[in-house]
């Protein structure tokens, strides 16, 4: 009976011991975020294991893209962000009509104009082959600092025509923004901001920017019918007699419509770009080389190729129909080379455009999600 | 075995304890127990007795790609095939499944039967080396058969999501399913222009007007029936067989395929593919590591 009292006595001393006024830390537990993987989309996912995405940091991510204060600067005329260039109604892209950048040309906060133009800011959670034009930034890159979008992040931050700011003074500055350090704490487990978790959040946000509502994706789910203009242009997209785009851009058994590699599809004679394909890996027959771009969203894009010589999608099929060059470089798949291209008549080329049209995403293209926040954090 | 059940008895019921209630719950606990283990014991005795422990090692199959004998260099204009075409070749992307081993009895084992189609990418290191994941029991073997490219119960379109067996989808309008094989490359054609063909086999279409209406589609999938190699099968070693794809023979026997007839392309050119088929049965050789 003593032995039991004793034990009782000492199970109340422990029990009641956590009552104390100490200050209890609260466990730091952000909300997971899973990317439902639409219909026919692969299953690998490029989400670095120290960046897990959560609803806080995609939340955070969410300003930070869109708040022109990245720059690292307040006044009215320097400040730039993410959505600065990367506009939502042109799939991420600037777009040709962009009201600062004519033509769809960016220029940094200098004016210097950067070396290539956009590439859409979709579907690149699974992109793991490389992003940018030459593939510059991939998973294993033995470079660990040019890996992934987070690295992207810094690189627009830090480059001479993009924002050229500092990586310092953007964190001290949203350090001193009121509610910016409370959403990092949410996100992060931290009110301390680091550059680092500025380019997690905007990172976990981008990877969240999906497009698989297109009149195509539909059709593919068996719930709306392709004209028969359509149609036609499907055939001649996924046939070697017809256009044959299905083996860069992808179709039915590739919903990405990009196989995310890296082509000389023809364009030059003379290679001089030291940003190409080849600068990255070293091969000789990458030289003129770049990333095939998605095909989805590509009607409100623009302008076209790494170098945006073209600003019609109708300049781009008509390239591709009749105005290839012959260089000893020209990717192996592009079998129509010796014609000049792939002989497309007038009633085709309409089948194909229309076609490439019903790749377009109305949903995604306007997606609160993805778009503008209503206010920052310190004007609530 | 008996001996260990005593002892678990002993130690059991000499268990210091306060209660009589206690010594009383032991003791039921030390019946179950026993009880317990003479029935492991017992179905083990069953198992052995049943089934006998086969031993049992692995099988891994190594991808070369070779021409007149000797590795590719890639992207190198250097080869002339059976009609004459100089060429070269940039890449190779096919499917191989069904990979069978053969008894000299006669007796077969087929591998890895749904699972398993493995996909080999000359740009992908890993995929030139193939891991069985069956355990084979020991033995001696005389020879291996496989499927080259996916048969028709399997090649189900959408069946591979992820990069890069994804990229080898082949258009449904084509048969659907996946290319079995994407050879590229180049070679001088009759006006001496470097010309990039596509040699990729796949399910082929049959026309009533080409290339427009299609009627039919032809399973061009094929067994390769390797010649008699003698290997053996290890009690946990693994097995390597090193599968050489000479890649001169697409182009010569019994067909002498000529680039400059069937030009770049061939996906629907059904008589070019069934000649390429035909080809393919001589394409590969082996031998053991």
């Amino acid at each position: 009976m003593r032995t039991n009292i004793i034990i009782i006595v000492s199970l109340f001393a422990l029990l009641t011991g956590g009552c104390e006024d100490k200050p209890v830390p609260v466990p730091f537990e952000p909300t997971p975020y899973e990317i439902d993987i639409p219909f026919g989309f692969p299953t690998n996912l490029n989400i670095p294991d120290d960046n897990p995405m959560t609803v806080e940091g995609i939340q955070l991510g969410r300003y930070l893209f869109y708040d022109g204060r990245l720059s690292g600067r307040t006044e009215p005329d320097s400040l730039m962000s993410c959505a600065t260039c990367h506009r939502q109604e042109r799939s991420f892209e600037a777009g040709v009509d962009h009201p600062d950048f004519p033509g769809g040309f960016p220029h940094g906060l200098t004016g210097l104009q950067t070396h290539h133009v956009m590439l859409p800011m979709i579907n690149l959670v699974w992109n793991s082959t490389g992003y940018g034009w030459s593939g510059f930034l991939y998973p294993d890159n033995p470079v660990e600092e040019l890996r992934n979008i987070e690295d992207f992040v810094r690189l627009t931050v830090l480059a001479k025509d993009e924002i050229d700011g500092d990586t310092a003074t953007v964190k001290n500055l949203f350090q001193t923004i009121d509610g910016y350090p409370q959403l990092f704490e949410k996100a992060f487990g931290s009110s301390t901001v680091t550059f680092r978790n500025i380019e997690r959040a905007i990172a976990q946000f981008v990877r969240t920017l999906i497009s698989s509502n297109s009149k195509f994706d539909k059709y593919m789910r068996g719930e709306v019918q392709l004209s028969q203009s359509e149609l036609n242009g499907y055939v001649l997209f996924t046939t070697e007699e017809g256009a044959d785009c299905f083996h860069c851009h992808g179709g039915f058994g590739n919903p990405l419509f990009t196989t995310h590699l890296f082509y000389n599809n023809g364009k030059d004679t003379e290679f001089t770009d030291p940003m190409d394909r080849f600068s990255i890996s070293g091969d000789p027959m990458d030289h003129g080389a770049y990333k095939a771009t998605t095909l989805r969203n590509i009607e409100v894009q623009g302008p076209y190729m790494h170098d945006g010589r073209f600003a019609t999608l109708e300049e781009v099929i008509d390239f591709y129909s009749h105005e290839l060059q012959v260089s000893p470089y020209i990717n192996p798949l592009m079998h129509h080379i010796n014609n000049g291209g792939i002989q497309l008549i007038p009633t085709e080329r309409e089948d194909l455009l229309n076609f490439i049209k019903t790749l377009r995403d109305d949903e995604f293209l306007t997606n609160e999600n993805f778009s503008s926040p209503d206010s920052f954090p310190d004007e609530k | 075995m008996n001996s260990k059940i005593k002892t678990n008895k002993v130690l059991l019921t000499t268990l210091p304890g306060p209660l009589d209630s206690g010594r009383l719950i032991i003791t039921k606990f030390t019946i179950l127990i026993t009880i317990i283990a003479a029935i492991l014991i017992v179905s083990s005795c069953d198992n052995n007795s049943a089934d006998p422990i086969v031993s049992s090692g692995k099988l891994k199959l190594e991808f070369l790609h070779n021409i007149d004998g000797q590795p590719i260099i890639y992207d190198s204009l250097m080869y002339f095939n059976e009609a004459g075409n100089h060429y070269l070749v940039s890449e190779i992307q096919y499917f191989i499944s069904d990979v069978t081993l053969h008894q000299s009895d006669g007796t077969t084992l087929l591998l890895d039967s749904w699972e398993d189609i493995h996909y080999v990418d000359t740009d992908i290191d890993e995929t030139k080396t193939y891991y069985l994941k069956d355990d084979i029991a020991s033995g001696d073997f005389s020879r291996i058969s496989f499927t080259f490219g996916i048969n028709e119960e399997k090649n189900n379109s959408l069946m591979f999501v992820n990069p890069p067996k994804s990229f080898m989808f082949w258009p449904e309008n084509l048969g659907g399913g996946y290319h079995y094989l994407k050879l590229n490359g180049k070679w001088i054609n009759e006006l001496e222009q470097v010309s990039p063909y596509n040699f990729h086999l796949g399910i082929g279409q049959i026309y009533y007007s080409y290339p427009d209406s299609i009627t039919g589609f032809v399973q061009n999938y094929f067994t390769v029936e390797m010649p008699e190699l003698l290997f053996d099968i290890k009690e946990n070693e693994t097995t390597t067989l090193q599968i050489v794809m000479n890649v001169d023979s697409w182009f010569s026997s019994p067909h002498t395929y000529d680039h400059n007839q069937w030009g770049g392309d061939i996906m629907q050119k059904q008589d070019a593919m069934a000649q390429a088929v035909e080809n393919g049965h001589n394409v590969f050789s082996y031998n053991t590591k």
